[in-house]
């Protein structure tokens, strides 16, 4: 290891971050925000230069820092980045800016709220950084306890349902992958948990079957595959803004990267024997996700069942194990992280001050809040796949792969495009359009201080959706040579 | 970045093509509360964008070959997508035709929008609107082209739902945006198959590509209906009509651009963009052709029954694209191309003098502007005149020379029934024109106090007069009328423009028409037969609306279930309303959602009720009472002997 240890000090930042908050007196929410900003600010930064300096001409794994930690068990300090990862450390680092930003507003019990979002974010950093199995499962672990405490304590809508359930279904997936990863751990002579090792090492076509399975439900539960999505808008309408922005946007990202990264390098074969299933899976997603979201009340109702549909093209994208496809199905996550970042924080703001996301007590919000519409309507056409926004290059890409490799599947996805169309834009009319509603009437426009994170969010979309090649030209300086090692 | 500067044309397209998009952000960010700058950002923006657009249109007319210009956009795997612009012929003229009437319309719009609350917005979404269009005409790939052609399809959602507070505005958008997407999906699955089956999306390699032998005819035919299913929802042909006739819910200007060279012309635009590679097909070609009857018949008869001005356009706009669709599917390209220009034109100036009586009697319907003295209005007379002799086919105005050309298109075929469909169809277009200009000129029971009626006011203010702001509004029409007069007599320049060095379009053409060699009648008889199904046609309206003491009833009121018929759309509306009420929200929508609550939702729940109960069940066992432990123990142990015992 040379050179500055950036990556740990990424890392470093959210655990500072956590520290730092922790030692500050509740009452003073003021500076507990100040810091938690501050924190936020720094891991931006350092992702930001991350991303500016990773030579995507040259690939493969950057900025490696491996340290050997417990010899007998072969546990290492190995963080890298790589084409994959690097978007969702990007996606993760914004997100958090942009969610404490969200939540500038936040009185009640301040201090342990920020500390429990850095510290869920500790873990969501630690998983896309690590390359190591233990560590990646002991940060992903990190990255879902804290879900329980913010959701119970500051959620809303069938607060303590919606924790108990999300929890449970979590861990149900972690009780599926901790045995994978042993698995994996013993088949590999348990001498190793580098995961770039054990790739080395090959599995049996048997063992690779069974850990994928294993890994595939594991994580796809977080990644909300059909059907085991209902967690997943019961979760996001339960949660506080900042931690729906953080979850959606970044924490099922975390199942799907999990897929990619242990399951599909691990066991390409298995993936090879059960891409039927997650193609069948992912095409139904898309389809039913969208067709339930029209029959949705309440905005984050809506947004969720819109994710399950979004996340399933992050699905279909991987089972077609084509370059495209591949580069489409991280793509998407990314674009879809801050696409419902961008949602979750405007119905946030339209929370707020109405005390409702009811869509049929809304209505006619443009009048009253022209610009804090504007920003869910953004976002809503970013959910449509509106081309010159960066969802639209990421669909481009996993139906020209899914066309490809499963044409039927791949067709009848298409059909979610109409639908998904159908049902942003009735929730669209019904909210926003319309008579307004006079009991709202006096609430005033976002102002200029809340707008900011709304508005760099829709900024980062229609960046990647004009320069599709900043991103993409990143994604497959890893994914060429991963769809090749198959 | 050096090239732009060194090559006037790529100048003038980057420039032309790229302020409207500028302007718009600027008015969303900074002028948003300075309605005046606003306009005059986007309007000055679009001047110069039409002057550019003249410009190229002069330098391609003298370049030896199509001006192509690209650079990489994006890149994965073996899929490469390049940013550029195309400049043919072609494109050229439907560059400066898009960028002439937006920039009248936006002229216009400085009159008729004037006082609007929106006023920044609706300039914004104008400027989009006028972005996008401009370059999908210009694009190099037909990927390139799809995805303007999507922004076009949601500036058009944006400015049908201008007027958001109302109902009908917001729904309207909404059906224009979904049914054009039910479309786009074909288009984007045919652009999907031609990258994986072809693998090189540009226009011109396309359009070459059936003459090398490289793809199949079957695999030309799937792609080639594929994409049609675009044309099929932008250009409201059979069966994705009826969101048209709802687009006139927005503002009077905003139809009159969406009529007439931006939205529903980008459908037949991209049907002759790549007129060679679907003329290799024969049988798509066949398809379309059935498509634009159909829908150009459909169309017609809606027309005969409503009495709403802007409505009778927009079936009028439905029946004259399904006629270039068939122009162009029996191989008139030209034709088909020369009725698009002459049509932006004239649909333009319809809808612009109809704009004109709704902004001064705040009502559509025909029958009351006329009571109220609509044609002491002499400029919105006299053009709405000269627009539907046009439209009626009737010399020398533009719309006569170019369906002229098209019925010689529909000649050429070896079946009869296209050309007898082509002229009953001018016939109809006729009668529904003339019985709406009698219905304004000689309005039944004489004219009334003017002013008379107020309500109905379909944009928000009430200002009675606006002064010089008329001639903001006069002028535009003024010009368009001079050119619907005059376009019909370039009908030979504008052919040798269009046709110079089209090797594929022309080859592709001969190829489609049978060479012309053989019609079904003579050219003489063809003319005569033309002029006179537009006469007949005005003949009959006059008999019934025009002359004194007409009945003032079509002859379609003796025939109610007809009326009925064609009054309620051929019940298309009913049918999708009923397919999306049951199918979809009483049918799937709800069953997934039960599946959700009940199935998924309960079953988990139910795991988890076991659970609990199993828990308080044995929790009643680890109570630490002394007295239940001891009974557990003797019942364990009695069981235990029974079952050794027996």
């Amino acid at each position: 290891m040379t050179g500055f240890p950036i990556l740990t000090a990424i890392l470093m930042s959210t655990v500072f971050g956590l520290l730092t908050i922790l030692l500050i007196p509740p009452e003073r929410t003021k500076l507990v925000k100040q810091v938690s900003m501050f924190w936020a600010t720094v891991g931006l930064i350092l992702t930001l230069w991350l991303y500016f300096n990773f030579d995507h001409s040259k690939g493969g794994l950057q900025f490696v820092e491996r340290v050997l930690w417990v010899k007998s068990l072969g546990i290492y300090w190995f963080h890298g980045v790589d084409g994959i990862n690097m978007p969702m450390l990007l996606l993760t680092a914004v997100v958090l800016f942009t969610g404490v930003w969200t939540m500038w507003e936040l009185e009640y019990r301040a201090k342990e709220f920020f500390a429990l979002m850095f510290l869920l974010v500790a873990g969501v950093y630690g998983m896309f950084l690590s390359m190591d199995l233990f560590w990646m499962f002991v940060w992903y672990d990190v990255s879902l306890f804290p879900m329980y405490p913010l959701i119970s304590i500051w959620g809303g809508t069938r607060k303590e349902y919606g924790a108990m359930k999300l929890t449970l279904y979590l861990l149900a997936g972690s009780a599926l992958i901790l045995p994978a990863i042993i698995y994996a751990w013993v088949q590999g002579g348990a001498i190793t948990f580098d995961l770039f090792e054990l790739q080395k090492i090959g599995f049996s076509l048997l063992d690779q079957k069974i850990l994928f399975v294993m890994l595939y439900l594991g994580f796809g539960i977080l990644a909300a595959v059909w059907p085991f999505h209902t967690w997943s808008p019961v979760g996001h309408v339960a949660a506080p803004t900042a931690v729906s922005m953080i979850h959606a946007g970044v924490l099922m990202k975390l199942g799907a990267y999990g897929i990619l990264r242990i399951g599909m390098t691990l066991c390409p074969q298995g993936l090879g024997y059960w891409s039927d299933l997650m193609a069948l899976l992912a095409c139904i997603g898309i389809v039913y996700g969208a067709l339930v979201g029209l029959a949705q009340t309440d905005l984050k109702y809506v947004i969720g069942y819109s994710s399950v549909s979004h996340m399933g093209m992050v699905g279909l994208g991987l089972a077609t194990m084509t370059v495209s496809g591949i580069n489409g199905a991280v793509f998407q996550m990314f674009a879809h992280g801050v696409m419902t970042a961008l949602f979750f924080s405007s119905v946030g703001y339209i929370y707020d001050r109405t005390h409702t996301k009811m869509i049929p007590e809304l209505g006619g919000m443009s009048k009253t809040m022209p610009i804090a519409s504007a920003f869910f309507i953004i976002a809503a056409l970013a959910g449509i796949g509106v081309p010159l926004m960066a969802s639209f290059w990421a669909e481009l890409l996993v139906f020209i792969a899914a066309v490809q490799v499963f044409p039927v599947g791949g067709i009848f996805a298409m059909v979610g495009l109409i639908i998904s169309a159908l049902f942003m834009l009735r929730v669209v009319q019904r909210t926003f359009y319309g008579e307004r509603n006079e009991k709202f009437g006096h609430i005033p426009d976002v102002s200029p201080f809340l707008a900011v994170p709304r508005i760099i969010l829709i900024g980062v979309i229609l960046f990647f959706g004009f320069f599709p090649k900043v991103m993409l030209d990143v994604i497959q300086s890893a994914v060429i040579p991963f769809v090749g090692s198959f | 970045m050096d090239a732009i500067f060194k090559d006037p044309v790529l100048l003038a397209t980057v420039v032309g093509t790229s302020l409207p998009f500028l302007s718009m952000a600027v008015i969303l960010i900074f002028t948003r509360h300075n309605p005046m700058l606003s306009s005059r950002i986007s309007v000055t923006s679009i001047v110069v964008a039409a002057v550019c657009a003249l410009l190229n249109l002069a330098k391609v007319a003298g370049a030896s070959h199509p001006f192509r210009f690209e650079t990489a956009w994006m890149s994965s795997g073996n899929f490469h997508l390049t940013f550029g612009y195309y400049l043919d012929p072609l494109s050229a003229l439907m560059l400066t035709i898009v960028a002439v009437i937006a920039c009248l319309v936006q002229i216009y719009s400085l009159g008729y929008m004037s006082g609007d609350p929106g006023y920044s917005r609706y300039y914004a979404f104008q400027s989009l609107f006028a972005w996008a269009m401009m370059n999908m005409v210009i694009a190099s790939t037909l990927l390139q082209l799809f995805i303007f052609w999507e922004l076009v399809g949601l500036a058009s959602y944006m400015l049908i739902g201008f007027y958001y507070e109302k109902f009908s505005a917001s729904q309207a958008g909404k059906k224009a945006f979904v049914m054009t997407r039910v479309g786009d999906v074909g288009f984007f699955l045919g652009i999907i198959i031609l990258t994986l089956g072809f693998g090189n999306l540009g226009i011109p390699d396309l359009n070459n590509a059936p003459g090398t032998g490289t793809i199949t005819t079957g695999f030309i035919t799937m792609a080639a209906l594929l994409v049609f299913c675009g044309v099929v929802g932008k250009s409201a042909q059979f069966p994705l009509i009826t969101w048209l006739p709802d687009a006139m819910e927005g503002p009077t200007p905003v139809s009159a651009l969406l009529h007439s060279a931006t939205m529903v012309a980008a459908g037949v635009y991209v049907f002759s963009r790549i007129f060679p590679f679907f003329a290799a097909s024969p049988n798509a070609m066949l398809i379309a052709l059935a498509i634009g009857t159909v829908t150009m018949l459909l169309a017609s008869t809606m027309a005969m029954t409503t009495y709403d001005l802007k409505q009778v356009w927009a079936y009028s706009t439905v029946s004259q694209l399904g006629m270039m669709v068939m122009s162009l599917a029996a191989g008139g390209y030209f034709a088909g191309v020369f009725h698009l220009t002459t049509h932006a034109g004239f649909k333009a100036l319809l809808f612009l003098c109809s704009g004109i009586f709704i902004h001064e009697y705040h009502t559509n319907d025909m029958r009351v502007i006329g009571k109220q003295g609509g044609r002491k209005q002499l400029v919105p007379m006299i053009c709405i005149t000269v627009g539907a002799l046009a439209l009626s086919g009737v010399p020398p105005f533009s719309g006569f020379f170019s369906k002229e050309a098209i019925l010689g298109a529909l000649n050429a075929q070896a079946n009869p029934i296209w050309l007898f469909a082509g002229l009953f169809g001018a016939f109809l277009t006729a009668y529904y024109s003339f019985r709406l200009i009698f219905h304004l000129l000689f309005p039944k029971g004489g004219i009334e106090e003017k002013h008379a009626v107020h309500e109905m006011d379909s944009h928000g203010h009430k200002e009675e007069h606006h002064g010089g702001l008329f001639w903001a509004m006069a002028v535009p029409v003024m010009i368009l009328a001079c050119v619907t007069v005059v376009l019909g007599f370039a009908e030979h320049s504008l052919q040798g423009y269009i046709m110079a060095g089209g090797g594929a379009v022309k080859h592709a053409s001969t190829a489609a028409t049978g060479g012309a060699a053989h019609g079904v009648v003579g050219h003489e008889l063809l003319v005569i037969l033309g002029i006179s199904a537009g006469l007949v046609g005005i003949i009959l309206a006059w008999f019934e609306y025009g002359r004194k003491g007409a009945s003032r009833n079509g002859f379609l009121s003796y025939f109610p279930p007809v009326w009925k018929l064609f009054d309620a759309r051929w019940y298309m509306d009913a049918f999708f309303r009923w397919f999306l009420d049951t199918a979809i929200y009483s049918g799937l929508t709800s069953i997934f959602t039960r599946n959700d609550r009940r199935i998924i939702d309960g079953g988990i729940d139910g795991i988890c009720f076991f659970t609990e109960t199993g828990g308080r069940l044995f929790s009643f066992m680890q109570s630490g009472m002394l007295q239940y432990n001891l009974l557990i123990m003797v019942l364990v142990a009695g069981l235990a002997m029974l079952f050794f015992i027996v």
